[in-house]
Formats: structure tokens, sequence, C-alpha cells
């Protein structure tokens, strides 16, 4: 069998594997919601206050660039996992003992990510198409004008997106949930930043700086007074409509259409990239610095070798030299005893429930971590207000996002919903001790700020900021135990950190600083938020518990 | 105490019958459930320990619906699933005193009762390493202490001794033996030496259906004077296979000797034999085989589980039997 019929068999297998997962029905949906704003107005392209006529080549470049830049962001997410779920589910173990190579695993995996990004791109491609039914504004369907974009733009871009997934993956200190946050970055920075602060193409890997140019160049000849700006977005209100401009696409040059290949090519380059770092299932691989302790996945590998995990001294005393695994081998045997439990030894003490959930929740980090948190919180104390009371609370509690991503979703992951869920009181006792826990993160890592607010008889302010504390355990929660996985809350964290405590987006910011007059309203809508997310986890582990 | 299982189905989607209509009965004691892969034991234990609800039927549990009221079983349970995660970055002693916590049980208890549970496991001495390093054998034995954490009257547990070496094998046998007395554990396995071990009761599941659930010795009984020892060259191994339920074969210097279950002797040199349960559990699933495979106008009735209970029980050897996957020999409805 030729590499390209492996690369195949493992896309192929990979790709089967998620698209009969309730997730790429979720993933679908998501893409005809898309589909459904465009076609709706709600995302537009607007030229400063305008819009051109939705011609085959205006709908066909909306839709691709509405796919281009929000499907690169989420779908990121959707993808990447397949690499972990290998090693999760033992497949890893087995490819790794056939001749597999790494590049070919990287190349299968690149593939089958494509292949889900290019089908949610696909889904909207037949958006588009109907779209122009819809809206009828333009008689005459241009085909070429209508699908190039999708070819062009959006294609090269879910390569990039699909090849940085499996990069993620394969980096050890990325394939977790610090790879999630800072996807965020790479996509808002790297993606469109970059683009927009330097103007040029080459540097434009989602493809906006050809279409935008094209399209101010049409717009400068037909809309008077118009001075450029170009967005893509949504905004509410629908933009007035100049029916001179009729924009019939990109005149795609060589030059343009080598770009957008060239994106393509650094896609397969980047998927080529990561099986270097690919550890091929081999967790003796991990690097020391990152990993605190054995890995989960090392469990299977690393303990069935006799050579996996240094003897102890203590070992050699109790079982003997040579022996890995306490054995009886070694120990003397013994009649199995145990001591009946007392009736007054059950009872339900809450407290310790809840310390137990906390320390469950901030185990397991390496030091600098509490070192980085210690370090947020002394700087609450000494920082000026201005700078303190958003952007530092709101880094200072993104910075315990993986501590509250795992709430909800930790028995899932770790597989221990058999052993907890058979036990009495989920629901009444240690759902809440969890919630508690993730509460008790906020309150400890914002202190600093809870203090000063105090200490400033600032009632509104520390309504505001509590109103924060009890949020984003219960987003959480709620996204965790609804989801199965920690990655929904880590994205939707940092995009909301972003918008909310560091461009001061009233009702976004849950430190609740740049809220000003409306911070008491603004608390209340987020208790209110509170309660429903809270009723949403309860609900869905109610149903978990009923049907594991 | 009292555990009662009343006509039990539960059905997947894409149209699984992973139980049909199983009815159980259990007091205090070890009841050891066999099956093949797919009979739906893992089903009916998920089913038992609440965390599966049945497509229809009911578990009581001292007359209580477990789908209504689940604490009560809750509270009084120990579970061992057969596929089980754990905290990879807590060790043992964290892992068992968060597990004490969600039970319910007293902090000075719980570490008293860690300490005890570690040790009978034989896990002492890596209790502070974390969970994550730990082997498939030394996992399951965090497992089983887990399961024994708040001293349950009902523990269940599934495929216990997977990944276990043949003496920590042994010594949980020994600690089932020893904790039966006063509570009901019902054990999956398919080792059918543990179960033989331990178990005061059997229940044999196959497609969903119970087909048996009895006394090892009424199972035995059933088949006393029904195995044989028969010689054959290995040519003829095939023939005695088609035509009888082999349920054992050893190569020797003098041919094959295969453990033939038959009513009457299979060849005139055959050697009568002491029953096992090995034997026993074979014969079941292969009474059912013949049966499905029966057109339905022959069908014995069901159903089998009140079928094998009570006739094991009342009429233990004078049962008419059938000579393994071929033909009844006698008494059958196609003889």
């Amino acid at each position: 069998m030729n590499f390209t019929s492996v690369i195949y068999a493992l896309a192929r297998a990979d790709f089967l594997e998620r698209v009969r997962r309730y997730s790429f029905f979720l993933t679908m949906l998501f893409a005809l919601f898309l589909g459904y704003g465009a076609a709706t107005g709600r995302i537009s392209i607007r030229m400063g206050d305008y819009r051109g006529v939705y011609t085959s080549a205006w709908i066909g470049a909306l839709v691709a660039l509405v796919t281009t830049a929000f499907v690169s962001l989420v779908g990121f997410y959707i993808v990447k996992g397949s690499v972990d779920r290998d090693r999760q589910t033992g497949v890893g173990q087995i490819l790794a003992a056939t001749p597999l190579s790494r590049p070919v695993y990287a190349l299968g995996k690149f593939l089958s990510n494509l292949c889900v990004l290019t089908s949610v791109v696909a889904v909207l491609a037949v958006c588009a198409l109907l779209m122009q039914g819809f809206t009828s504004e333009e008689a005459h369907f241009d085909s070429v004008a209508l699908l190039a974009p999708f070819v062009l733009v959006a294609f090269p871009t879910m390569a990039l997106t699909a090849a940085l997934a499996v990069l993620f993956e394969m980096l050890p200190l990325l394939n977790g949930g610090v790879g999630n946050v800072l996807w965020f970055f790479v996509w808002s920075m790297g993606g469109l930043g970059l683009a927009e602060i330097s103007g040029n193409p080459r540097l434009d890997p989602m493809g906006f700086l050809t279409v935008a140019k094209s399209m101010e160049a049409a717009a400068a000849k037909i809309i008077p007074g118009y001075q450029g700006g170009f967005a893509l977005g949504i905004a509410p209100g629908h933009p007035a409509v100049i029916d001179t401009l009729r924009w019939h696409g990109v005149a795609w040059t060589s030059e343009m259409i080598g770009l957008r290949v060239a994106w393509f090519a650094a896609a397969f380059a980047i998927a080529l990239l990561a099986a270097v770092f690919f550890d091929r299932f081999d967790p003796a691989k991990a690097p020391r610095f990152w990993l605190r302790r054995p890995k989960l996945v090392a469990q299977n590998a690393v303990m069935n070798s006799s050579a996996a995990l240094p003897i102890t001294p203590a070992d050699e005393a109790v079982f003997g030299t040579g022996s890995k695994e306490p054995s009886l081998t070694a120990a003397q045997p013994r009649e199995p005893h145990l001591t009946a439990l007392a009736g007054a030894a059950r009872r339900k003490g809450f407290g310790r429930l809840l310390i137990a959930e906390f320390g469950l929740a901030v185990q397991g980090r390496r030091w600098w971590w509490y070192a980085v948190a210690l370090g947020l919180l002394v700087a609450q104390f000494l920082t000026p207000w201005g700078a303190a009371r958003g952007p530092l609370l709101g880094t200072a509690w993104l910075w315990c996002v993986l501590l509250w991503s795992a709430m909800g979703s930790r028995e899932s992951r770790c597989g221990t919903r058999g052993l907890l869920f058979s036990c009495s009181g989920i629901l009444d006792r240690q759902v809440p001790a969890c919630y508690l826990a993730g509460v008790a993160i906020a309150a400890l890592s914002g202190a600093g700020i809870a203090v000063r607010l105090l200490h400033g008889g600032d009632t509104a302010g520390l309504l505001g900021f509590l109103a924060g504390v009890f949020f984003l355990p219960s987003l959480a929660l709620a996204l965790g135990a609804v989801s199965g996985t920690g990655k929904a809350f880590e994205a939707i964290l940092t995009a909301w950190w972003y918008i909310g405590p560091i461009n001061h987006t009233r009702g976004f910011d849950f430190t609740g600083a740049a809220n000003g007059a409306r911070t008491l309203r603004y608390a209340g809508m987020y208790v209110a938020l509170t309660v429903a997310l809270l009723a949403v986890a309860f609900v869905a582990r109610s149903r978990q518990l009923r049907n594991n | 105490m009292r555990l009662q299982v009343q006509a039990l189905c539960k059905n997947y989607r894409g149209g699984t019958h992973a139980l049909r209509g199983v009815n159980l009965s259990l007091e205090a004691g070890v009841v050891g459930l066999l099956g093949p892969n797919g009979a739906g034991k893992s089903t009916l234990m998920r089913i038992l320990a609440t965390i599966t609800q049945p497509t229809s039927g009911r578990v009581l549990w001292n007359g209580e619906n477990i789908a209504d009221k689940p604490e009560p079983l809750r509270e009084a349970l120990g579970y061992l699933p057969q596929d089980f995660g754990v905290y990879p970055n807590l060790n043992a002693i964290e892992f068992l005193e968060y597990l004490a916590a969600v039970k319910g049980i007293a902090a000075a208890a719980a570490r008293k009762r860690i300490a005890e549970l570690l040790d009978l496991v034989n896990l002492a001495a890596a209790a502070k390493r974390p969970l994550g390093g730990y082997s498939g054998g030394m996992r399951q034995r965090v497992g089983i202490a887990q399961a024994l954490l708040n001293d349950p009257l009902l523990l269940i547990v599934d495929e216990p001794t997977a990944g276990l070496d043949p003496e920590e094998r042994m010594r949980f046998r020994n600690l089932l033996s020893e904790l039966s007395g006063e509570r009901i554990v019902i054990l999956s396995t398919h080792i059918v030496s543990d179960i033989e071990a331990v178990a005061s009761s059997i229940a044999i599941l196959g497609q969903g259906e119970l087909l048996a659930h009895d006394a090892p010795e009424a199972l035995l009984g059933r088949l006393a004077g029904c195995v044989w020892e028969v010689v054959v060259s290995s040519s003829e191994l095939p023939k005695l296979r088609r035509d009888h339920l082999v349920s054992s074969t050893a190569h020797r210097s003098d041919g094959v000797h295969a453990r033939v279950v038959s009513n009457s002797a299979p060849t005139p040199l055959a050697r009568p034999l002491e029953p096992t349960l090995e034997d026993a559990y074979l014969d079941a699933l292969s009474r059912q085989r013949n049966r499905d495979a029966a057109p339905e106008i022959f069908r014995p009735p069901p159903p089998p589980d009140v079928l094998a209970t009570s006739h094991l029980k009342s009429h233990a050897g004078q049962e008419p039997r059938h000579s393994g996957t071929g033909t009844p020999v006698s008494g059958g409805p196609v003889a």
C-alpha cells in the first residue's frame, strides 16, 4: 500500500468517525445558522453605510468571507481533538505498532480535518446558491463568480485551520486548554489583525484584502464621497442598497491565485511540520517541564513495562528488587479483612466535599501556574485602579480558565462517570460542591479587587464583581455538562474576555468594570444568566444520571 | 435486604435488545453472572447501579423501585464498572478521599477505611504515586477499593479481576467470600473458576435472556451423567463438534481428548466425567441456540428464566436433554 492510500484510509476512517457523531450535526446547524444570518441580512458586508446589489459575486463573497472568518475560528475547536481521541481510545497504540510514519499520520489527520471543514464550506456554498434565488435582487446567475470565493478564499483558509489544529495537537504545550485559548489570539492577530495593520495581501491568510480591495474599487466609482471602508460583521439594521453598485467579483489574476495556492501549500507544510513534533503515542516523550505528573494517556503504555517508573527504595524494601508493581509474590500474603463502617461514619458533610472538589480543581498544575496566579492577585492591590478593575481582573480570571473548563466535563474526560454517577447525592451535593469550588476560585483569584471595592465602599461595583464571580463557574459547568469537554468554555471565555474586559464593551464585561452607571443592571443580567446556566447544568447532569 | 428484577428489558437505538424480560430475585450472597460477550451482563449491571434506565420492567431495592427512588440503593451501593477512569493527577489516597467525600463518609472514618482498603488491595506502598502512572492491574485495584469504600450492602463488580495477576485474583476471590455473608454481591466475569470459587448462585445470560439462575450444585446436578470424555483423532474432531456439544479439548499422544456434553454416550468407548460449571454454562447457551434455530412452531414456550430456575430445582436429572449443538437426542421437538 503506497502512502497516498494510507493517508486516504486514515482520513476516511477519521472523517467517518466524526460525521457519525452528534457534534457534526451541531456543526452543520452552525453552518446553516451562518447561512441564515447572511441570507436575512443580519450578517453583511458594508461599504460605509451601504452595500451593493446581491449579485452572484457579492453573495459568493459575503458567504465565503463569513465562512472564512467564523468557521476558521470555530472550526478549529471542532476539528481539534482527533489525535487526542486516538490517544484516549487506544487506537493510537495500535497505529503506533504499525509501519505508519509520522508524516503520513499527520497528513491523514490534516486531510480529515480539511474534509470536515470543507463539508461546512460546501453547506454554506449551497446556502449562497439558495440565497441568490431568495433575495431576487439580481436575475443573472454567475456560478463562477459565486463559487470562486469559496474555492480561492475559504478553502485555503480552511486548510490552514486544519493544519494548525494538527500542529497544536502535536505540540505538547498546546494540545490542551492552553492551545484552545491561544488559538483565539492566533486567529484574531495572525488571521485578521496582521492583514489589517499591514495592508499587505501577502500577509493575509484569510484573503480578505483581495476581496475588500476589489469591492472598495467598485464602490469608489459608484458611491459619491466614498472614503473607503469595508466591514464584514453582525450589525443592527440593514445598510442602504446602492442599485448601481453591481460588483461582479474579483478579477482573479495569476498572482492572486498563486498567493492563495501558496497559503494552501503553507498549510500542507504546517501539517508536515506537525509530524516533527508527533510523539507517535509514546508517553515517555512528553516533556517533563510541562507535565507535573504522568498524564492519563501514559497509564496504559508506560506501566505495562517494568522500566516505566523508577523503582523507589520503598518499593524494593517492601516488594523486593526487580518488581515494579506491588504484588503478593514479594509481599507476605494476608487474609483480607475490612472493619465494618459504623453507621455514624455515614453523614452528608458538604464542607468536606466542597474542599475535595476545590482540591480536585486546583491540583495538577506546575508551580509556575500558581506563581503567576499569585502574581496576578498581588498586582490587583498594586496596579492603578483603572487597569486593575477590568483588564487585570479579567486576565486573572482568564488565567483560571483551565480550572473551570474541567467543571462538568471532568467525569467524561477522565472516564469516572460510572464511579460517580452510581453514588448518592450527585445532584444535591456533588454538583453544587463543584460549582461552589469554581466560585471560590473566582473569588480568590479576584480577591484583590474585592478588597479594594470593599475598602472604597463601592457597593454597586462589589455586586458587579460578585455577579462575575458567580457567573463564570456557572458558564463553565453548563457548557462542560452539556458538551462533555472543556473546549467550548475555553473558546467562549477567551473571546468574551477580549470583547468585554479588554475592549471595555458594556454588558460584555463580566468583571463589571465597563458597565458604568448600569453596573447594577448588568449585574442583575449576569445573575439571571447564572441561574439559567445552573438550571441547564442540573438538567444535563440529571439526564446523564438517568442514562449514562 | 432484597433486590428484585422484574421483566427487565433494555433496547438500544438501532433495535438492539440488550435485555429481554429478565427476572431475578437476590438476597445476601454472591451471585455470579455468566454470559458471552454481548449477552447483556454489563447493561444489567448498569441498570442495577442506577446509571442506565431500563426500557421496561423494574428493579426493586427493598421493595422500592430504583427508577423512582434511586437514592436508597445508591447509598448502599458499591460499583465497579467494567471500564472506568481515574483522575490522573491525584494519587490513590487523594482519589479515594474524594470519592469518600462524594459518598458522604465522615473524614476520620474515611481515612481509616482508605488505609485499610489500600492495604487490602496491596497498594499501600504505591498509594502516594499519581494514578496516571498506574498499570491496568493497579488501577483495577483502586477500582475495587473505591467500590468497597462505603461498606456497601450491594456490591456490583463487572469483570473485577480483569488485569489482575493470578495471586491478586485469588486474593480478591477470598475478599468476596468474606464480604458475601451480609450483603448482596453481583459478580460478572468470563472466568468460570472465579465464579465457581465464590458464587452461592449463578445466573447465565445469553442474548439478553436469563437462561438459568440457580445454585452451582443444582446446575451441576442437572448434567450428572451427561458429560463424557471421548478420544478421537484430529480428523474426527470436526464431526464430533458438529454432532455434539464439545466443551473442551486437549491434544495428547493418543489423540484428542474431547469433553462432550451429551444425554447418552457419544461413542461406545466414551468415559463418563463429573460435570463442571463450564459444561453447564455451555449447555445453557447451546440450548438457547437450538431453541432459536428451531422452526417457530416447534419452539418450547418462554420464559426461559422461569423454566430454567424451576426446572433446575425440581427436575434436576430428569429433564430431556440434547446433545449439544446438534439435534436433541430425546424429548426434543425435532428428534
